[in-house]
């Protein structure tokens, strides 16, 4: 019989078998096709015996969490997105005052303040984006929080940025691009989308620009501003040499001329700061909707609305909004496996590292990826274990177990690849034959991991959420 | 044979029928090829119902699939720009082409939309270009390219261009209300459509052009497609109609650039094209400019002389060959939707079968590995009748042979394309006006159809919703 089997397959195939386990390759699978078959015959037997009751370990029930600890865990999670973008929003405001300095006199030493204040803001808004994906102020995509609030998430922290429709660009023809928005006086028309007036370059302009036409056009937020500090950093490693700015240690070289002798100096510096002040007033209406006191009547001003409906605490016409407490965790669960995992690990570090394409690195103009990452995953960890009761403190002893192997092997990966940066910036480490790239690789690994045992978190506070839930922030419905 | 091994799985299945979720206890085999999963019947299929119903990664996968999944996506999803430009591994769009992205023509993974709100045409919908079939074509191109293509046009009409490259022209459509009534008295509307090609940026279109409008088909299941085993498809063949039943079947054997043996057609609207690979590449090149190692020519032809003098950037292929293999592990590891509920299965199953709907839209396969799919198609050509017609020859797809379009998640069209428009130029808005425009070999299943009562044939349009 099983000869015969063998015999039915003359073709290769990679793909799934009856049993939905996935084979490679024709070798393997004519050989393990018949072990299946008989085999999945004997577990199937051995199910039936057992019965098909809880078949895995972390299937029993009462968990023994109350609410009273579920809204503790709330609570904090509220106080520190009130904390953490309190921060964010004071370092964005020194980068616009830094940004000013920077353009009211362009030097080399303004230039280079502009500069640490952009990293320092990035410093406290990289803890804030694990707030994302979870239908929030931040990035909801329809119903009244985006409506009060604007979504901004786009507008700040889009990319890959646009460089090309912002400003010149070398080309891999080594020439330089121009028909920009800094180049172009007058109207604008982004590629495939409407017409703007972009004879002054003001924050509403700017608003108008980014992602008219499409995703791709962004031309706003924290990426709009690195590229017109640091300028393009070109270290291709896949297509051609490395020709605008060669080497492991060097980010972008923009030449101060373009803030003084060049003739869009002025565009250029009026592009720079209206992206600063869209940046502060895009955090402030996130922040808003965190403000610990909420607001009497939430359909005219929306301050401190989100924080009370997330802690099912709006009263009156608003109490509709109120979210109930295992929602709220469900949603917050959720939310940050899929950011760990398909947006960290699978959007940020995957594509880039697998490409691999420099293009694809978060900071690639700065270079400053390395801590994009450890931000990132900062951000995580503290909403998992920070406050007074956390989520960490709730669940059993065996995803405890499972959670501090996978912290403590991360927290590893992302020290390593942070000090690698110094000597051999992100571009470089992904890069086939670097020391850390294998690092970069196992660490996004553990990161999905990480994402998908968010479920089992949720599962011992009694909430159901799956695989599913934390696979890819487009198909999460939470 | 096959029936011993079908006989384990299925006494295997037998014993875990009541288990919604299953783990297996220990590794079920010594191989290491195996990736195993944990959730049973949530590995190939989705219960979403959302827009987000096509776009479900397939489960079961490892870190180095799921890296490769990542990365398709990524090619799938990101826009390409022309070359050269400051980001390499997505320049080389153009100098001619349709689109820039490929979510752009297939939202959410689902079908194309022919015309947006405002009645505008959109790029979802293509115009195919080829020598009419009533020439005398030359025999030689059908054999390798399948069709004759309009001579300096080309194959597809591009509606856009770079590099100063004109770009071919622009597509008008007029639509036609054809108003007609059911045996029973009660009355439909087909809305029939006219294209014109107009602003033709290289002189007048040969005069025997007939212009194909296709519009794009939903990206469901294919890689569970191209698993039916070849014998299985033949099995419905029936060339010559030796059954007397009115209907054919016809395979499509294709020559493509992927292998020197002929292949059995099984995607594209004609099913010329064999595997989700070449599609693919075949997309990439024809929709959007990208060459390959499948299309390493821009898709220029003589006459186009900007297009061909145009920069081509710094590489051999603008879609290299492992990023088309990383965005065909992509398209074929999306979730398929299960069939949803429904109140009267049995009676409309009955229907569908009663009506000889059947005969075509093939319920039921098993894969070559032994997975139960239903795609409803026999992936075979059918005369449809001057109705629906093109012109089109297509390797052995005549000017009236379409394939049987698969109907598996036909009722989350709207969901996920937030319009669902249906048939080869996406000139139906409905199920039930795509059912009224069958006919050649399906004259007497619509006949049929519109004999029903009113309610049995909502019935049927309802079930074929919830397949």
């Amino acid at each position: 019989m099983i000869m015969t089997i063998i015999f039915i397959f003359t073709k290769e195939y990679d793909g799934y078998d009856s049993n939905n386990n996935y084979h490679k390759g024709y070798q393997s699978m004519y050989i393990s096709k018949n072990i299946i078959s008989t085999l999945s015959l004997a577990t199937a037997l051995s199910i039936g015996m057992t019965g098909c009751g809880s078949s895995s370990s972390d299937g029993d029930a009462a968990t023994g969490v109350t609410d009273q600890e579920k809204q503790i865990v709330l609570t904090s999670y509220a106080d520190s997105v009130f904390d953490t973008m309190a921060a964010a929003i004071t370092d964005a405001k020194a980068l616009e005052t830094a940004v000013n300095a920077f353009t009211d006199d362009s030097t080399e030493a303004t230039s280079d303040a502009a500069k640490a204040a952009w990293l320092q803001a990035r410093e406290s808004y990289g803890v804030t984006e694990i707030y994302r994906l979870s239908n929030g102020p931040i990035d909801a995509e329809e119903g009244w929080v985006a409506d009060a609030y604007g979504a901004p998430e786009g507008q700040l922290n889009a990319w890959p940025l646009d460089e090309n429709m912002i400003d010149y660009t070398t080309d891999s023809s080594g020439a330089t691009t121009s028909g920009n928005i800094i180049d172009t006086a007058g109207a604008f028309t982004p590629n495939g989308g409407d017409e703007v007036d972009a004879t002054v370059i003001s924050k509403e302009v700017l608003a108008a620009l980014n992602e008219n036409g499409g995703d791709a056009n962004v031309a706003t937020g924290y990426h709009a501003i690195e590229f017109l500090l640091w300028g393009q950093d070109q270290d291709y490693n896949s297509f051609i040499d490395d020709t605008v700015t060669n080497g492991a240690t060097k980010a972008g070289e923009r030449p101060l001329e373009d803030y003084t002798s060049n003739p869009n100096a002025d565009r250029r510096k009026a592009y720079l700061d209206a992206s600063a002040e869209l940046i502060v007033d895009d955090l402030e209406a996130v922040a808003s909707a965190w403000a610990k006191t909420a607001s009497v009547d939430c359909s005219t001003d929306a301050s401190g609305c989100y924080r009370a409906a997330l802690l099912d605490s709006l009263t009156g016409d608003d109490a509709t909004k109120n979210i109930k407490p295992d929602a709220a965790l469900k949603t917050i669960i959720g939310a940050i496996g899929v950011f760990i995992k398909s947006e960290l690990a699978n959007e940020r570090i995957a594509v880039a590292v697998l490409t691999p394409s420099e293009e694809d690195e978060h900071s690639c103009f700065s270079d400053n990826t390395h801590r994009d990452i450890l931000l990132n995953y900062q951000g995580f960890v503290d909403v998992l274990k920070t406050g007074d009761k956390s989520l960490y403190d709730l669940v059993d002893t065996e995803t405890r177990t499972e959670l501090d192997a996978l912290i403590a092997s991360i927290d590893l990966k992302v020290a390593a690849v942070d000090a690698a940066a110094a000597a051999t910036h992100f571009d470089y480490q992904i890069k086939e034959g670097s020391d850390t790239r294998s690092t970069i690789i196992d660490m996004k690994n553990d990161m999905r991991e990480l994402g998908d045992l968010m479920v089992d978190v949720a599962a011992d506070l009694d909430i159901d959420l799956n695989e599913e839930d934390v696979t890819d922030p487009d198909e999460t419905v939470l | 044979m096959i029936a011993l091994s079908l006989q384990v799985s299925v006494l295997a299945g037998l014993m875990l029928a009541g288990c919604s979720e299953m783990t297996f206890s220990e590794d079920v085999t010594a191989t290491d090829d195996i990736v195993q999963t944990t959730s049973y019947d949530r590995t190939l299929f989705s219960k979403d119902i959302s827009k987000q119903a096509f776009s479900h990664p397939m489960g079961a996968m490892d870190d180095a699939m799921l890296d490769v999944f990542v990365t398709g996506r990524s090619f799938f999803t990101i826009p390409w720009v022309e070359a050269p430009s400051a980001t390499t591994a997505r320049d080389g769009l153009g100098p001619l082409f349709s689109a820039n992205t490929c979510i752009n023509c297939h939202p959410g993974h689902g079908a194309g939309v022919a015309i947006d709100d405002e009645g505008t045409l959109r790029r979802d919908l293509v115009m195919r270009l080829a020598l009419s079939s009533q020439n005398d074509l030359d025999e030689m191109s059908m054999m390798s390219r399948g069709s004759e293509p309009e001579p300096t046009y080309g194959a597809q009409f591009s509606i856009n261009g770079t590099h100063g490259t004109s770009y071919e022209g622009h597509v008008e459509v007029e639509y036609e209300e054809k108003e007609g009534s059911y045996p029973d008295g009660s009355s439909y509307s087909l809305r029939m459509s006219h294209y014109t090609l107009e602003r033709l940026g290289y002189g007048p279109l040969h005069e025997n052009t007939a212009i194909s409008p296709r519009i794009a088909l939903a990206l469901v299941g294919l890689g569970m497609l191209e698993q039916i085993p070849e014998e299985a498809i033949l099995a419905h063949e029936d060339i010559d109609d030796r059954d007397g039943d009115g209907i054919s079947g016809k395979a499509n054997w294709v020559y493509t650039t992927e292998s020197s043996e002929r292949q059995l057609g099984r995607f594209t609207w004609k099913a010329s094209s064999p595997t989700v690979r070449y599609q693919s590449a075949n997309a990439a090149n024809n929709d959007m400019g990208l060459t390959s190692p499948l299309f390493p020519k821009e898709n220029c032809t003589e006459a186009q002389k900007a297009c061909k003098d145009a920069d081509k950037g710094h590489h051999t292929f603008d879609l290299p060959g492992d990023r088309l293999d990383a965005i065909t592990f992509y398209i074929t590891h999306l979730k398929i939707p299960s069939a949803r509920d429904f109140s009267d299965k049995e009676e409309a199953e009955t229907l569908f079968s009663t009506l000889r709907c059947d005969s075509c839209h093939v319920s039921t396969y098993t894969t070559a590995m032994g997975v139960e799919i239903a795609p409803f198609s026999d992936l075979l050509l059918h005369d449809m009748g001057e109705g629906l017609a093109d012109g089109h020859r297509d390797f052995l797809a005549s000017g009236s042979e379409w394939r049987t379009p698969p109907l598996w998640g036909i009722g989350l069209y709207k969901d996920v394309s937030t319009e669902a428009n249906y048939l080869h130029d996406g000139r139906a808005r409905s199920i039930e006006e795509a059912i009224l425009w069958h006919g050649g070999e399906a004259e007497g299943a619509k006949r049929a159809f519109m004999a029903l009562g009113k309610k049995k044939r909502e019935l049927l349009i309802d079930y074929l919703g919830t397949i």
